[in-house]
């Protein structure tokens, strides 16, 4: 069995943190399945299905969706998920 | 060819045409072929405002672990597709169940490097005839179609 795995997500701020919060950002790329990919969002993101189909569409028609926002280290974390299941996600540093 | 439940635990597929049993047999081969796509198999994980510096810690301590998760699951479905290698399975395949997450991981493999390895484009992939069997590259289309074919059944099926 796969080793990818589900991980609980809040995605809220500390009201003390005053950092900018960090962005996973995910691309389109012409290989991966729209199916799939609403998959992934859900098992790793957490996402019902229609807010997950909503962001898999936002990435086929505008090129990319932010698809979470908070600490840097789990943005991280939900990176390198992503990235197992071979999709294209990066971290960008969001304005304050 | 069908793709079917035929047990709490476990998946079947058969009545496959030799053509697609023999892509499928070459599934691990294919998705064991990193160097032809690595770039897109371990993409950069910083965007344009991100840390640069993380470039260096993801490359020493995440990849490898990537490396290690993509070999595991090609190992499993190299293992279930050994019936199908030595020949004495008539088309048909059992996967079991909890090995469906590392099939949907090792398609996408094989997948990812075709389409990088062969130079197809989004113009290719959404192209439905059928492609010209005779060519190198009209072979990596029907393969790239068959592998997502399979992909949309077993993501339905986790679904």
């Amino acid at each position: 069995m796969s080793e990818t795995g589900t991980i609980a997500l809040t995605g809220t701020r500390d009201e003390t943190d005053v950092a900018a919060p960090w962005n996973v950002v995910v691309h389109n790329d012409p290989v991966n399945l729209m199916s799939y990919v609403t998959m992934v969002f859900q098992r790793v993101l957490g996402f019902p299905r229609d807010k997950a189909t909503r962001h898999m569409l936002e990435v086929h028609h505008k090129g990319r969706s932010l698809v979470w926002s908070g600490h840097r280290e789990r943005a991280e974390a939900i990176i390198e998920q992503l990235h197992g299941y071979l999709l294209l996600a990066t971290l960008e540093q969001a304005e304050l | 060819m069908r793709f079917r439940r035929t047990s709490p635990h476990a998946w079947e597929l058969d009545d496959m045409h030799p053509l697609f049993a023999g892509l499928l047999a070459e599934l691990p081969e294919v998705a064991a072929a990193h160097d032809r796509a690595s770039g897109r198999l371990y993409p950069d994980p910083v965007g344009k405002d991100g840390p640069s510096e993380m470039r260096a810690d993801w490359g020493e301590h995440v990849r490898p672990e990537l490396e290690c998760l993509f070999a595991s699951n090609r190992e499993i479905v190299a293992r279930d597709l050994a019936p199908l290698a030595d020949g004495d399975c008539s088309g048909r395949l059992i996967i079991p169940a909890d090995h469906l997450d590392a099939w949907l991981n090792v398609l996408n493999q094989a997948r990812l490097i075709t389409v990088e390895a062969n130079g197809l484009d989004e113009a290719d992939l959404d192209n439905r005839e059928f492609p010209d069997l005779a060519t190198h590259r009209g072979m990596a289309l029907l393969r790239t179609h068959f592998y997502a074919h399979l992909q949309e059944l077993m993501v339905e099926a986790v679904s």
